[in-house]
């Protein structure tokens, strides 16, 4: 046994012989509870570190903006959609919500008015510039510097009144011509009751289930995301841009061929050198794997190409008659959900990529062991995306070359995957069907030549399908938001370049940004995207940005480039209302997830489950059960290892939606509903 | 642990002499030594002498101590138990009630007196001096970017090291910096490995990872050996295994211990049983859940319907410094003794005593079902 005691190099400083000779220098000996000091002072040190970390946040005012409320799911919406961003349900009467938000006047100002005194207690703007006039000039300093030259930023508190009143003009304005959509709101509810008869049906119902406290009281704040005015660069020309930015994730099972049709799409819109093409071709085949020279040109990484696999998120550009679409081409292996997460969190639409064969298409559903309870990756990417807030769907079936282009196994699979689709929230109408073949290049981006299908298929090719989907929304007047998907630091010129999509606001070379979390101040020197420098990004642009002045070993996926006067918040315990997916272990207070936000990912237990949530009502049921199972919808508390940028999903959407992983499955989406120990 | 001498009455007050000899006994004898024990051990003391010639002179005198304790400290790292007490034997330089901290460390004896040895106690001794096998396994827990080098004893797990690099996802021409990145990561993995692996003391090296991780790191290893002529990884090869791991996680080194090969390696020991006898709950829980249930209140909820047919309980709920809450969870293991229950006491130095210390550090399989759980708040 003696031998055992030097097993391994020990840490701390104990080198000391083992003998029962005690002439080593025993300095801590010294007196009574010595040690107690040193636990206080390394008490100290980590409080210390907190207070290092400790970020000049600025936590928001409950920001209530004008919002209705969904019928089915009691979410709150903002003005602007016309159906749930939850459930897809469709708005009802303007005087409804109106109600429903506390109470506004069906017209005039006065309902206005009155809506802001009920909405911002005691945060009404025209007070903060009149009492606090501090902070009203601070925000003025900053944000001149963020941007000279910006004339309509005076102090005059007159016009900071007309800033503050500005969406509830709007919102006045809004023409209550949805009331002519409750008919088709009536269609769309039935249709998805009767068809909806399937065990997961439950998790459409409990999808809308999550919904909002409006009523919880949030800490305020001297700058509020109201206060915010875009300069007016930001809205320069936004229309008449020549192409909009279309992020389009591709998504599906392992080896339904989405590398290939990523590849093969680049290739037929000219984005792939001949001879790069020939190299791949040649490569694949010394290789003895021929049919892979397409998923090449996505598969980039030697390990990639090895196993035929693609395992990180590959980003390619083309352009269409309509979009410069980002292709986001994401890992279907079950390993890597994680990076299809990160991946898809960008997206603005999908193409789910299934895999036509007898047998793959149903692995794709059931998971890959046969006989083994389990989710496959088609299901749980199609409930991922649809948890991103993507909407529009574009269901690729590919390899219909294999099942000769028959109509029955196309029918088959929509109906199949159709019914969990719209479990999934997807609405009928958003959904687009393409057979196709991307291997003998069937309907791609120009119809269908074989017989065997164009005999019965006259739809949209995948190109026309994907011109087909709704240019997504850019918030350009909210403050800038951009998480960081991935850092390039480029060693020959030390230049370190932060890459991802803009969620709200804009920025042009010369910006003044923070970085977080660090809250570090930065510049950016210039704007790529597709290694073309462009002048301005804007929300909803997926770019690269090189940054000055900022610590490039701080810079890491996960954190959130911001406006210098709003940086977001960071916390490591949060409330969420989440949906348990189909999972086999229930979840247990204790257990302990990972959990994902945007593009941080970081160890976490559930630390409580307040509540289980009804599934029709969505109203707190059971206080304190003992465990949650799947299918059911819940509020629980989560304490993470570390803080991360998080914002509560009713503010920004794309930094409130979060997901929960435990051996290697998605257990539980969600969305962020209070950040509980929000670090300052 | 080597038991030098020992005199007591089960259930009953006694005196025993101990000498840790492992890094593992150092965490028996922190479950052990419990507030309001004795205990007495050779210290060395700063005393201030007065000089002859008016100044003062301080002195380190080496003096045996005698403790009643009130609070124990146990450092991972060092190996080092901190006990601190008030002094009860009669002294030149230290007075009767006067603090004292006393570091107990490897290959030092100690003698530890209780008013009370109960079973709990009693168990802890007889574990800590039954020499049989240690299951030193050594893990390598990684995902890209992440990697953690852990070693696994009787009852305890040790971090040795941890290996963070920011790895580049790819982007068009950046993919060689992603693999160059890749390759530093690797590097630095085996310059930890060769700091902190030794085949003499560990059975063998799992390497575990999701994806391919686990794949490249292990050829990268090999082709490394060959290169520079690395004897110790070359000559045990064949004690280096692969396992699939769901993340890179700490929490995932269950994942590690589960999987067939390795269980077929540790199967006998503590830190194996406690991974089956968790799993088992779990799946108890998916499958029947009225047959299982899990915090204090529930467990003896059902433990008072001699409902427990297995208890699975973290050691630190023992440590406890308020002894009614000791005496409560004692009671609570002998009496599912008695009824014929089989209790596990997890080390909460191992990842599932870790995980169920996370789950309340209680939790119980039960004999038959028990619906009125659902309606007891937790
Ligand atoms: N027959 C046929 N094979 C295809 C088609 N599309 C892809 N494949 C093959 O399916 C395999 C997997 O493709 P890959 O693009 O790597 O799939 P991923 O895992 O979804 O990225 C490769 O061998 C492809 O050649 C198709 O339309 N028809
Ligand atoms: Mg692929």
């Amino acid at each position: 046994m003696g031998t055992c005691m030097v097993k391994m190099p020990r840490k701390v400083g104990h080198a000391h012989g083992y003998d029962d000779d005690y002439d080593d220098d025993y300095d801590d000996y010294y007196d009574d509870y010595d040690d107690s000091e040193d636990a206080h002072r390394s008490n100290h040190d980590m409080k210390g570190n907190i207070s290092s970390q400790k970020l000049p946040v600025a936590k928001e005012t409950a920001r209530k903006p004008i919002v209705w409320s969904c019928s089915i799911c009691t979410f709150d919406n903002e003005e602007s959609m016309v159906v749930c961003e939850i459930c897809g349900v469709f708005k009802e009467s303007f005087v409804k919500s109106g109600k429903e938000a506390n109470g506004i006047g069906n017209d005039t100002a006065a309902g206005s008015m009155s809506t802001m005194a009920n909405t911002q207690p005691g945060k009404m703007p025209v007070k903060v510039a009149a009492k606090e006039p501090i902070s009203a000039d601070s925000y003025e300093k900053a944000s001149m510097s963020y941007e000279r030259g910006n004339t309509l930023h005076s102090t005059s508190t007159a016009q900071k009144v007309e800033i503050a009143m500005l969406p509830q003009e709007k919102k006045l304005s809004q023409p209550s011509a949805t009331l002519s959509s409750n008919h088709k709101l009536q269609e769309n509810l039935s249709d998805t009751l009767a068809t909806t008869k399937d065990s997961s049906e439950v998790i459409a119902s409990s999808l809308r289930q999550i919904n909002l406290d409006r009523d919880r009281p949030s800490a305020s704040t001297p700058i509020s995301d109201e206060q915010y005015k875009p300069d007016k660069w930001i809205q320069l020309d936004q229309d008449n841009e020549a192409l909009r930015q279309l992020n389009l994730a591709i998504v599906g099972h392992v080896d339904s061929g989405k590398s290939t049709l990523s590849g093969r799409l680049l290739h037929l819109l000219g984005k792939i050198s001949k001879r790069e093409m020939h190299k791949n071709e040649k490569e694949a085949k010394e290789k003895g794997k021929g049919s892979f020279a397409y998923a090449w040109a996505m598969d980039e990484s030697a390990e990639e190409r090895e196993r035929g696999v693609t395992m990180t998120v590959a980003v390619a550009y083309f352009d269409s008659s309509k979009y410069r679409v980002v292709v986001l081409d994401s890992p279907g292996h079950k390993d890597f959900v994680p990076n299809m997460i990160s991946g898809a969190t960008q997206a603005d639409a999908a193409i789910l990529v299934v895999d036509a064969c007898i047998g793959s298409f149903e692995a794709g559903m059931d998971g890959q062991v046969p006989g083994v309870a389990g989710v496959g990756q088609t299901k749980e990417h199609a409930q991922l995306v649809r948890s991103f807030g993507v909407d529009q769907l574009i269901v690729a079936i590919n390899k219909m070359d294999v099942v000769g282009y028959s109509k029955q196994r196309y029918d088959f699979i929509k109906a199949q995957l159709g019914v969990f689709l719209r479990s999934c929230g997807f609405r009928d109408s958003s959904v687009a069907w393409v057979p196709l073949s991307a291997m003998e290049n069937q309907n791609l981006i120009v119809p269908a030549t074989d017989a065997r299908l164009t005999s019965w298929f006259q739809g949209k090719c995948l190109l026309e399908a994907i011109n087909s989907l709704q240019p997504p929304s850019r918030d350009v007047s909210k403050p800038l938001i951009m998480p960081i998907c991935d850092v390039i630091r480029t060693q020959s010129m030390g230049q370190v370049a932060a890459c991802g999509k803009l969620e709200t606001g804009a920025i042009r070379a010369g910006s003044k940004v923070v970085v977080m979390p660090g809250c570090q101040p930065a510049t950016v020197r210039s704007i790529e995207q597709d290694s073309n420098v462009c002048s301005v990004a804007r929300a909803g642009d997926n770019v690269a940005v090189i940054l000055h002045g900022v610590d490039s070993s701080k810079l890491m996926p996960g954190g959130v480039i911001c406006h210098p006067d709003f940086p977001v918040p960071m916390a490591a315990r949060l409330e969420l209302k989440i949906l348990v997916l189909d999972v086999a272990i229930p979840i247990l207070i204790g257990s302990q997830v990972e959990f994902h936000i945007h593009h941080a990912k970081e160890a976490a237990r559930i630390a409580k489950i307040v509540s289980l949530l009804d599934q029709k009502t969505g109203k707190a049921s059971k206080s304190a059960p003992r465990f949650l199972k799947a299918k059911q919808s819940a509020v629980v508390e989560v304490a993470l290892d570390e803080a991360v940028c998080v914002q509560e999903f009713s503010k920004c959407k794309a930094l409130g939606r979060v997901f929960l992983r435990a051996n290697g499955n998605t257990v539980a989406v969600g969305i962020v509903t209070r950040l509980i120990d929000s670090v300052q | 642990m080597q038991l030098i001498w020992k005199n007591l009455v089960p259930d009953g007050p006694g005196t025993v002499k101990l000498k840790p000899v492992e890094d593992d006994d150092m965490w028996h004898a922190y479950n052990l030594i419990c507030p309001g024990d004795t205990v007495q051990a050779t210290t060395v003391r700063k005393v201030l002498r007065e000089m002859a010639s008016g100044g003062r002179d301080a002195e380190r005198v080496k003096l045996k101590l005698e403790i009643r304790v009130e609070a124990v400290d146990y450092d991972k790292e060092g190996s080092v138990l901190r006990v601190r007490g008030k002094n009860i034997t009669e002294n030149e330089h230290v007075k009767i009630g006067q603090f004292h901290t006393l570091e107990l460390e490897l290959h030092r004896p100690f003698v530890i007196s209780k008013d009370i040895w109960d079973s709990i106690a009693r168990d802890i001794l007889h574990q800590a001096s039954d020499p049989a096998a240690s299951a030193d396994l050594s893990v390598i827990l990684m995902q890209e970017g992440l990697a953690q080098l852990f070693l696994i004893g009787r009852s305890i797990t040790t971090v040795r090291s941890r290996i963070e690099t920011s790895i580049p996802r790819k982007h068009g021409p950046a993919i060689a910096g992603y693999e160059s990145a890749l390759k530093k990561f690797f590097e630095n993995v085996l310059q930890a490995w060769l700091k902190h692996i030794d085949f003499s003391i560990v059975r063998c090296v799992v390497i575990a990872s999701p994806g391919f991780t686990k794949d490249q790191f292990r050829d990268y290893l090999f082709l490394e050996a060959q290169r520079r002529d690395l004897r110790a990884v070359i000559e045990n090869k064949s004690r280096i295994i692969l396992a699939h791991a769901t993340s890179g996680y700490k929490h995932s080194l269950k994942d590690v211990l589960e999987s067939p090969n390795v269980m077929n390696l540790i199967k006998d020991t503590k830190a194996a049983q406690e991974v089956r006898a968790l799993k088992d709950f779990f799946t108890m829980l998916s499958n029947d859940s009225s047959r299982a249930c899990y915090g204090p209140r529930h467990v003896e909820f059902a433990n008072d319907r001699m409902a427990v047919e297995t208890l699975l309980i973290t050691d630190n709920l023992f440590r406890n410094a308020d002894i009614a809450e000791r005496q409560r969870y004692v009671h609570l293991v002998e009496s599912v003794k008695d009824s014929g229950g089989t209790v596990h006491i997890f080390s909460s130095m191992h990842v599932s005593g870790e995980q169920l210390e996370q789950l309340t550090g209680i939790a119980a399989l039960l004999r038959f079902p028990l619906p009125e759980l659902d309606d007891l708040e937790m």
